[in-house]
């Protein structure tokens, strides 16, 4: 009796065993003797719905029709999981071979050497068919870590038949906006526009941004130091506090990016700031206010200033280096970008996704689009963006600062502060300052 | 000792072995885990890591943010409980009193419980914001307000906003715990009581309240871990805003963990939460043993 006890034990014990074995990626054999591609590989992505999503099943499967010995494993995470998933993965070593990523997710990978350089895929694809901002985001030492997918930038977006009623122009000064926003409050039928300064949320970080970067300034300095101090900076705090108190609901000082969107989508905000995907947004929500749409170029301080770029968002693939097929991966990141079907993802969300290559962003197939079309101005516009602005702190090369400063809140919290507990605007900034500062330090940066 | 080993079941300890390897994984490997971090630089990405012993406590104990978010811990918990339990043992000694449809009070009473936090948050923040929301219009149309107010944004409002959120949600389920108590209380104490002249007063403190004490003692044990420990709910309402005014040390835990990734900080806040709330439950415990002695 106790004999076969212990038989059942050591058979529980090896079940057991193999359970917690099972997770991991299981590993047939690299290439074939004839040099075909054989293998599995896993492909996380965050493109969690719609036409996007279905897009890169079907890649996949067209891959796998063109490899037979091939299998890929599609697994899909909206951005905030994918976070928490990545991060975890890296300890346990549950990550996938390929992967969608964000700017900031890139830097934090090279930093603990969690991919592969992909120089290779590039100049396969044609390294001078990129635009060179976006590449720059994920090359350290020469090595590019990350190949842009598509891209969008922050533009302003307005409703044109608000204007055109009151007969006011589109504004290309900030102090213009100021005023423009002002004439057009209506609250709480329509309002100016609103600022957003939800912690948790990094889109007054954004805001300033556009301000900071429009004076040709940076948030962070080349040495890799927070910069709210300026006067770029203190004039661009007072700018969206004035405007917060003149043009924006109350409750904007909470909110967080959709809370954003949702006001522009559902026609209370005349003017708002967004990519090429506020078009959607609206055409979900409020269709019949598709017509009265338009985007321009972000305001200057001063309407004959240079055309500084301001925040580009380049969404890249990454090779994770635990991958057990690389060259499979890189191979099925190469097959995204074949022109067809390429055209056809990027069409999956028109005027939102825009191409990372140049000659795509020309190409007859590419514009003829309904959407496209209809958006032809919004669409140059954010074109014309897309190549001269970078992720937010990223102006000087990748740094894990940028990610600090989107993700920590500080700068939410110093503008809260400022218009709830009517802290003064330059101690606020010192104090914020100083909050990202030791931050930048427990990096060990 | 051969009669130790004699007694020793294999067959039994095979099938506690499951359970005991589960209990192991779940619940003391995160928190030997916490403990342990907590002593070393672990920072949530990077494979390496060294010892720091008490520098995370030191950093944590010397951050005014920490005793901000602590402040707002204990606001936040005692305000939730003393609200949930005075609403919920009102609902619960009226539905005591009602003859008919119990059951049907009783279903309806318990819905905010049934709501997963996420659907709660969203519906809250829909309802509460200033543009679109329900209540802020309501309030301008009828008249009570000038013009629409964001509860949420407000400073003098968040924060008792969101207890009140939390004891909507959390108050059935002391209505349903101590409804299920008071029905146990023999009616013939209470007859008892009538015929000794006692008043309404006397009844509730000297029969009822003494008769369901322990139970509300436990409930409250238990709520008091569940609502220190709650992040979901006032995460996902305010993200711990409006300027850290609702940040309280779960949220503080999770910023210094998911955001600056140094999950040795967080740990070592982790760790003296726990250790708060075993103190909290000790005294507790105590207390309880106290009145099962008494009710002997």
């Amino acid at each position: 009796m106790k004999k076969k006890m212990l038989v059942l034990f050591v058979i529980l014990a090896m079940m057991i065993t193999t359970a917690c074995s099972g997770g991991e990626n299981e590993a047939t054999t690299n290439q074939s003797s004839s040099g075909e591609f054989e293998g599995e590989i896993t492909v996380w992505h965050s493109f969690t719905q719609g036409p996007r999503l279905e897009f890169m099943q079907a890649a996949a499967d067209s891959f796998m029709k063109e490899h037979s010995k091939v299998k890929i494993k599609i697994e899909t995470f909206a951005w905030p999981e994918f976070y928490t998933k990545w991060t975890t993965g890296l300890q346990s070593g549950q990550v996938p071979d390929v992967s969608t990523a964000l700017p900031n997710h890139v830097v934090e990978l090279i930093d603990v050497d969690a991919l592969v350089p992909l120089n290779d895929v590039i100049d396969n694809i044609g390294r001078d068919r990129f635009y060179e901002a976006p590449l720059k985001e994920g090359t350290v030492d020469e090595n590019n870590y990350s190949i842009p997918l598509y891209s969008h930038a922050q533009v302003m977006w307005y409703r044109k038949d608000l204007l055109e009623e009151a007969g006011l122009e589109v504004p290309k000064t900030w102090d213009e906006l100021y005023e423009t926003a002002k004439k057009l409050n209506n609250a709480p039928n329509v309002y100016g526009l609103s600022v957003p300064m939800g912690s948790g949320d990094m889109m007054a970080t954004r805001f300033l941004n556009f301000y900071v970067r429009s004076a040709g300034e940076t948030l962070i300095t080349k040495d890799g130091k927070a910069n709210l101090t300026s006067k770029a900076a203190i004039d661009g705090i007072n700018y969206w506090i004035n405007m917060y108190k003149s043009t924006s609901p109350e409750g904007s000082v909470n909110y967080k990016v959709l809370d954003q969107a949702n006001l522009y989508y559902q026609g209370k905000t005349a003017f708002d700031f967004n990519s090429g995907f506020q078009i959607g947004g609206v055409e979900t929500n409020s269709p019949q206010l598709l017509d009265k749409i338009d985007a321009a170029p972000m305001p200057k301080i001063n309407a004959n200033d240079p055309e500084n770029g301001i925040e580009t968002s380049n969404i890249p693939v990454v090779v994770w280096k635990n991958s057990k097929h690389p060259e499979i991966a890189k191979a099925f990141v190469e097959s995204l970008y074949e022109k067809e079907e390429y055209i056809k993802f990027l069409h999956s969300v028109p005027a939102g996704m825009l191409p990372a290559l140049k000659d795509i962003a020309e190409d007859p197939e590419f514009l003829n689009n309904p959407t496209i079309q209809k958006f032809d101005n919004a669409v140059k516009v954010i074109s014309a963006a897309v190549d001269k602005g970078t992720a937010i702190g990223m102006e000087n090369g990748p740094t894990l600062q940028s990610g600090v400063i989107v993700s920590q809140g500080v700068i939410e919290k110093m503008f809260q502060d400022i218009v709830l507990k009517d802290v003064p605007v330059k101690e606020a900034a010192e104090k914020a300052e100083k909050e990202l500062n030791d931050l930048f330090k427990m990096l060990g940066k | 000792m051969e009669k130790k080993l004699k007694s020793f079941n294999l067959t039994g300890m095979l099938f506690v072995l499951p359970s005991v390897l589960i209990v192991i994984l779940l619940l003391i490997y995160p928190i030997f885990s916490s403990i342990y971090f907590s002593f070393t630089s672990k920072n949530l990405i990077r494979p390496f890591y060294d010892f720091v012993w008490l520098e995370n406590f030191k950093f944590v104990l010397t951050n005014p943010d920490f005793y901000r978010a602590f402040m707002n811990s204990i606001k936040w918990t005692v305000l939730s409980l003393a609200g949930q339990l005075f609403i919920g043992f009102t609902a619960a000694l009226a539905l005591n009193r009602i003859p008919k449809f119990t059951g049907l009070y009783r279903t309806l009473l318990i819905i905010p419980w049934a709501f997963p936090a996420i659907v709660i948050a969203f519906s809250w923040k829909y309802i509460l914001n200033d543009v679109y929301g329900f209540l802020p219009n309501l309030l301008t149309k009828l008249g009570i307000t000038d013009a629409n107010i964001n509860f949420l944004a407000n400073p003098d409002l968040a924060f008792i906003v969101v207890v009140l959120i939390n004891i909507w949600f959390g108050a059935p389920l002391f209505m349903v715990n101590i409804l299920s108590a008071l029905k146990t209380v023999p009616s013939e104490q209470y007859e008892a009581a009538q015929m000794d002249g006692a008043s309404s007063f006397q009844v509730f403190w000297h029969i009822t309240l003494r008769h369901i004490r322990v139970v509300i003692g436990l409930l409250l044990v238990l709520r008091t871990i569940w609502v220190f420990n709650n992040f979901d709910i006032l995460y996902l309402i305010t993200g711990g805003g409006p300027s850290d005014i609702t940040t309280t040390l779960p949220i503080f835990a999770f910023k210094a963990g998911w955001g600056m990734k140094q999950l040795g900080v967080a740990s070592a806040i982790t760790v003296i939460l726990l250790l708060f709330l075993l103190g909290i439950c000790f005294l507790y415990f105590k207390l309880l043993d106290k009145w099962e002695r008494e009710d002997r």
